[in-house]
């Protein structure tokens, strides 16, 4: 059995797969990073061993990096390797989103805003989805987070930023 | 369907925002005449429970009383103290934000930070001095030398082989301690640290040779035997630190106090300003502030020293004397 | 004996009425915030500060000490519930807890965080007491090469713990140490890859990171994947661990209890280490360690205790040196100092009760934690049942709130999502957070000791084989890497073998 390294799909689910190798993306994805950081870090002093630079340890380890991620590709260039899931670019859209949509809002609108908004919005996530019940839950919890936040922890969160 | 409804929150978010703003606008100008109407925000740009934290949260508990109104600490640290200042520089200047900056943040951040993003000289209200701490030259408990002659005999022998520790880039430690070492004209080799605490920590177990640092972070230390103390750069002895010379009577010229100031953004409105100075001066004189001062070993400064002007003054001051003594001692001109 | 007064002095400060108020309210309060992912005790208690200033010094420290630990309680309950870590030192904790309560047996990991938990902060405390002096000396053998590989040797166990390819997670880990070296630089200021943004002018914050790699990549990995999520939801085991439950934990408790406490007393990433030597332990000696990663219960039991252990260890250098070995303890140095106590190696004389005083109080503090805590456990696991559609924003907007209110800064939350997209990426190459997160916490303390060792020795690298303690360290680091390495190669042989 190959070593199923994916954390997540347990029991009773399994996802799609593309017939590319799984570590092959990895290590590509890992030499693309190390490439970023490498290029960001090439111009910063690398100094001496006896007085090392900003640059020496960041371009080091990116170095070592890309070689790891190169050998994963040949790794995963092997046959019986693990396939590469399928993406599903709606749950992280809307999440995530939703998390920038508080981010966006927090300040200009306030917490009243943000709570409802961001989490109706992450709720369209969810393959589940109610309007009236998205909607109410999350005006009924942001009225929570008020009360928990701002009146019990006295932390200084914007509500309304009208007044 | 879902399309519309989400873009109807949005203009509504929009509409909403636009009149906050309006209504926003609107009120500012009446807080100036009953100034403080609700709490201050004071900038620290260091960690709680620091020294320049300390002597803030001392400070804020009776100028609170005076103006009737919390004066709330808010921890910004990084970058040697310039992020929170740069923050706090920003800020709208209606008097509810002010900060509390030092001799690092104030007088030598500018040779040690190419891309300051603000100009201590110009870009704040001066409000007054707060405290100063006074500067100790100290070594770790086996360290040949036994007074300050001896170690200063003993560092120039050294050379490049003496290890001078300090609490990082602009920190207090590594500004005076850069200064001692060209009045002593020696070259030691700087060993930087993230903070005092982990340079103390390698101090008493005898990693490192010396370091100057502030009186608030090492007399415990000394009194507890753990480090010994070389001088106290001061012209009279220190109440808590009784049996430490100070170096003018040694003959170095070596006075250096970390002094820790409140400043407001440039354009806070002057009657904000002058009720925060005045509320700062009742402080100082409040006994029970005083004292808790002096039990660290804090100097606090006599009237005349106290005013907003007094404050501008010593800037310049002080960046006329850290420029010169500081330039490439960063490293960052090394390419 | 001069212990047995020294203490009974203690138990009679820690006993008055104000006090023992006092440390419930920091309990409760600790619980709270380590429960609201985000807001950590840091914040809380730099926040409580001038409240403390109208109460007598021993009973503000008292309660100031009851939020840490008691929020390291509750960073464990969100680990086990949400696999959000509240703290660093609850990353562990995620792996086999949250593993654990998705087979329904979240009662049993919370019941067994809270019992470990107790057990070892009451022994911690007995620790502090009889042993703080020799400790503290113990900590003093630590110059900067032992800590760098002391750190190494902590990565060679983050490695250990991965549940799948160790190749993998070595990547991880560099990732995580790439990932550290972003801030500024710590002798010439400059700054490294911030890409011109001031928020990251001081690094990356921990809890943005941990929350979206942990937290909101798990709920997306979650959303993907209904069917698996839900048929594991519906099975609700004990509440509470039994007798069984409880005798497989007795021997991890003692040994993350040892190993805990002992790495605590070392200023920096000391209490880090602690959990995740505990884990790599638990998992070499245990007779099936194929079932660590999937919910097994010493996975759980051995960190929590050292997690515990640590917390309470850590106090010793504040109270025997007067050196704030992280930034809570810091908070307390500040604590102390306004109340007129300056922090140092005569605190314990000149200050009998606030040192007695307050390690007979933190035994307390476990013992009222315990009892807040085991109770709870029933209601925590039936918020499991909500439908997930309503928890995950839910859960959401608890992580928004929290990072917001760590510096009133919108980037933060900006920040914590685009980490969670990076954890969605890195889940789906199997990649796994954990080594990752680990690698970030020790990579600005590796580079700094680092680069000082290398100062103090002017550029000569011997100076990690000379020093014992370093070589005890790195020949260990090496023989427990080798270890791991080898079940895989037998492994791959067997299956070359059966093929």
């Amino acid at each position: 059995m190959t070593d199923n390294s994916t954390t997540g799909s347990g029991p009773g689910g399994s996802l799609k797969t593309y017939n590319v190798s799984q570590d092959l993306c990895g290590g590509l994805f890992l030499i693309a990073v190390s490439a970023f950081f490498y290029w960001k870090a090439y111009p910063l002093p690398l100094g001496s061993l006896r007085a090392m630079g900003p640059g020496m340890l960041p371009v080091t380890i990116a170095v070592m990096l890309a070689i790891g991620g190169i050998i994963l590709v040949l790794i995963g260039l092997r046959n019986g390797s693990a396939r590469q899931e399928t993406w599903h670019l709606r749950g992280p859209f809307f999440v995530l989103g939703g998390v920038i949509v508080f981010a966006l809002l927090i300040r200009t609108a306030g917490l009243a805003v943000a709570g409802p908004a961001s989490m109706v919005f992450a709720s369209l996530g969810s393959e589940e989805f109610y309007w009236k019940e998205s909607i109410i839950f999350s005006i009924c919890m942001t009225i929570g987070c008020i009360l928990l936040f701002k009146t019990a922890l006295q932390l200084p969160i914007p509500i309304f930023t009208f007044f | 369907m879902r399309g519309w409804e989400r873009e109807k929150k949005t203009t509504m978010n929009r509409t909403l925002t636009a009149i906050a703003a309006l209504l926003g606008l609107s009120v500012a100008p009446a807080l100036a005449q009953n100034y403080p109407t609700k709490s201050v925000t004071m900038i620290v740009p260091f960690a709680a429970g620091g020294p320049t934290d300390i002597i803030a949260r001392i400070v804020n508990e009776h100028m609170s009383r005076v103006l009737g109104q919390q004066i709330v600490v808010e921890n910004v640290a990084g970058a040697g103290g310039t992020t929170g200042i740069t923050r706090a520089a920003g800020a709208t200047p209606d008097g509810y934000t002010i900060m509390m900056g030092h001799m690092g943040t104030h007088g030598a951040a500018p040779a040690l930070y190419p891309n300051l993003r603000y100009n201590p000289a110009t870009d704040f209200a001066p409000v007054g001095l707060a405290a100063g701490t006074p500067i100790l030259i100290v070594a770790r408990k086996n360290l040949p030398p036994k007074d300050l002659k001896e170690f200063i005999t003993w560092a120039k022998a050294q050379g490049e082989k003496a290890n001078h520790a300090y609490a990082g880039v602009a920190s207090v430690s590594h500004i005076t301690g850069v200064l001692l070492n060209s009045v002593l004209g020696i070259k030691p080799t700087m060993i930087p640290y993230t903070g005092t605490g982990p340079a103390l920590n390698d101090m008493i177990s005898g990693q490192v040779d010396y370091m100057t640092d502030q009186i608030v972070n090492v007399v415990a230390q000394i009194q507890g035997g753990n480090i010994k103390a070389y001088a106290i750069a001061l012209p009279e002895r220190s109440p808590a630190l009784p049996d430490v010379p100070t170096t003018k009577e040694l003959g170095l010229d070596y006075q250096v106090s970390a002094w820790n100031a409140i400043f407001a953004p440039k354009g806070t409105p002057p009657e904000a300003v002058n009720k925060l100075a005045d509320a700062l001066d009742k402080a100082l004189d409040d006994q029970k502030t005083k004292d808790r001062l002096l039990e660290l070993g804090g100097v606090v400064p006599d009237k005349a020293g106290r005013t907003p002007a007094a404050l501008q003054k010593l800037v310049e001051t002080e960046l006329a004397r850290w420029t010169p003594v500081l330039k490439g001692a960063a490293g960052n001109d090394k390419k | 004996m001069d212990l047995v007064t020294n203490l009974t002095h203690g138990f009679g400060v820690a006993l008055s009425l104000q006090n023992l108020g006092l440390c419930f309210v920091g309990c409760m309060v600790g619980t709270l915030i380590g429960v609201l992912p985000g807001v950590g005790p840091v914040a809380t208690i730099a926040m409580l500060l001038p409240i403390t200033f109208g109460l007598p010094p021993v009973g503000a420290l008292i309660m100031l000490a009851g939020i840490y630990y008691g929020a390291q309680y509750g960073g464990s309950t969100t680990a086990i519930l949400v696999n959000i870590p509240g703290e660093a030192t609850s990353v562990v904790t995620t792996l086999d807890g949250h593993q654990m309560a998705k087979q329904g047996r979240a009662g049993i990991a919370l019941g067994v965080a809270a019992i470990g938990s107790f057990f070892a902060g009451c022994v911690a405390t007995v620790f502090i007491a009889a042993l703080a002096q020799p400790l503290t000396k113990l900590a003093q053998l630590f110059g900067p090469a032992e800590y760098f590989s002391l750190m190494v040797m902590g990565l060679v166990f983050s490695t250990v713990l991965a549940r799948g390819s160790i190749f993998k997670a070595i990547l991880m880990v560099l990732l995580g140490l790439l990932l550290a070296t972003v801030g500024t630089d710590l002798e010439t200021g400059q700054e490294r890859m911030t890409l011109g943004i001031q928020q990251l002018s001081d690094g990356i914050d921990f809890a943005p990171l941990a929350m979206g790699i942990f937290g909101f990549s798990e709920i997306v990995k979650n959303l993907e994947n209904p069917e698996a999520r839900d048929v594991v939801r519906n099975k609700i085991g004990r509440l509470l661990p039994g007798w069984e439950d409880i005798k497989q934990c007795v021997m991890p408790v003692l040994r993350g209890t040892f190993i805990g406490g002992l790495l605590g007393i070392l200023p920096g990433s000391g209490a880090v280490l602690g959990p995740f030597a505990s884990y790599a332990v638990e998992k070499k000696v245990a007779k099936d360690p194929s079932r660590f990663g999937k919910g097994a219960i010493e996975g759980v039991a051995g960190p929590e205790s050292a997690n515990n252990a640590g917390a309470q260890t850590s106090f010793i250098p504040l109270l025997t040196l007067g050196i704030p070995p992280n930034a809570v303890m810091a908070l307390m140095v500040g604590a102390m100092t306004i109340h007129g106590i300056i922090p140092g190696p005569q605190v314990m004389t000149k200050n009998p009760d606030l040192f007695w005083g307050m390690i007979a109080s933190m035994w307390i503090g476990n013992l009222m934690l315990v009892i807040i805590n085991l109770p709870m456990v029933g209601m925590w696991v039936k918020l499991l049942k909500v439908p997930y559609r309503m928890m995950f924003p839910a859960i959401g907007i608890f992580c928004c709130i929290g990072i917001y209110s760590i510096n009133n800064s919108s980037e933060d939350v900006l920040f914590t999502a685009f980490f969670g997209f990076v954890g969605y990426v890195l889940l789906k190459f199997g990649f796994e957070p954990a080594p990752m997160l680990l690698g970030f916490v020790l990579g600005k303390l590796m580079e700094e000791k680092l680069r000082q060792a290398l100062i103090l020795s002017r550029g000569s690298f011997s100076t990690f084989i000379e020093r014992p303690v370093s070589l005890g360290l790195l020949i260990m680091a090496v023989l427990i890497l080798l270890l791991a390495l080898m079940p895989s190669f037998s492994k791959q042989r067997e299956e070359v073998f059966t093929e």
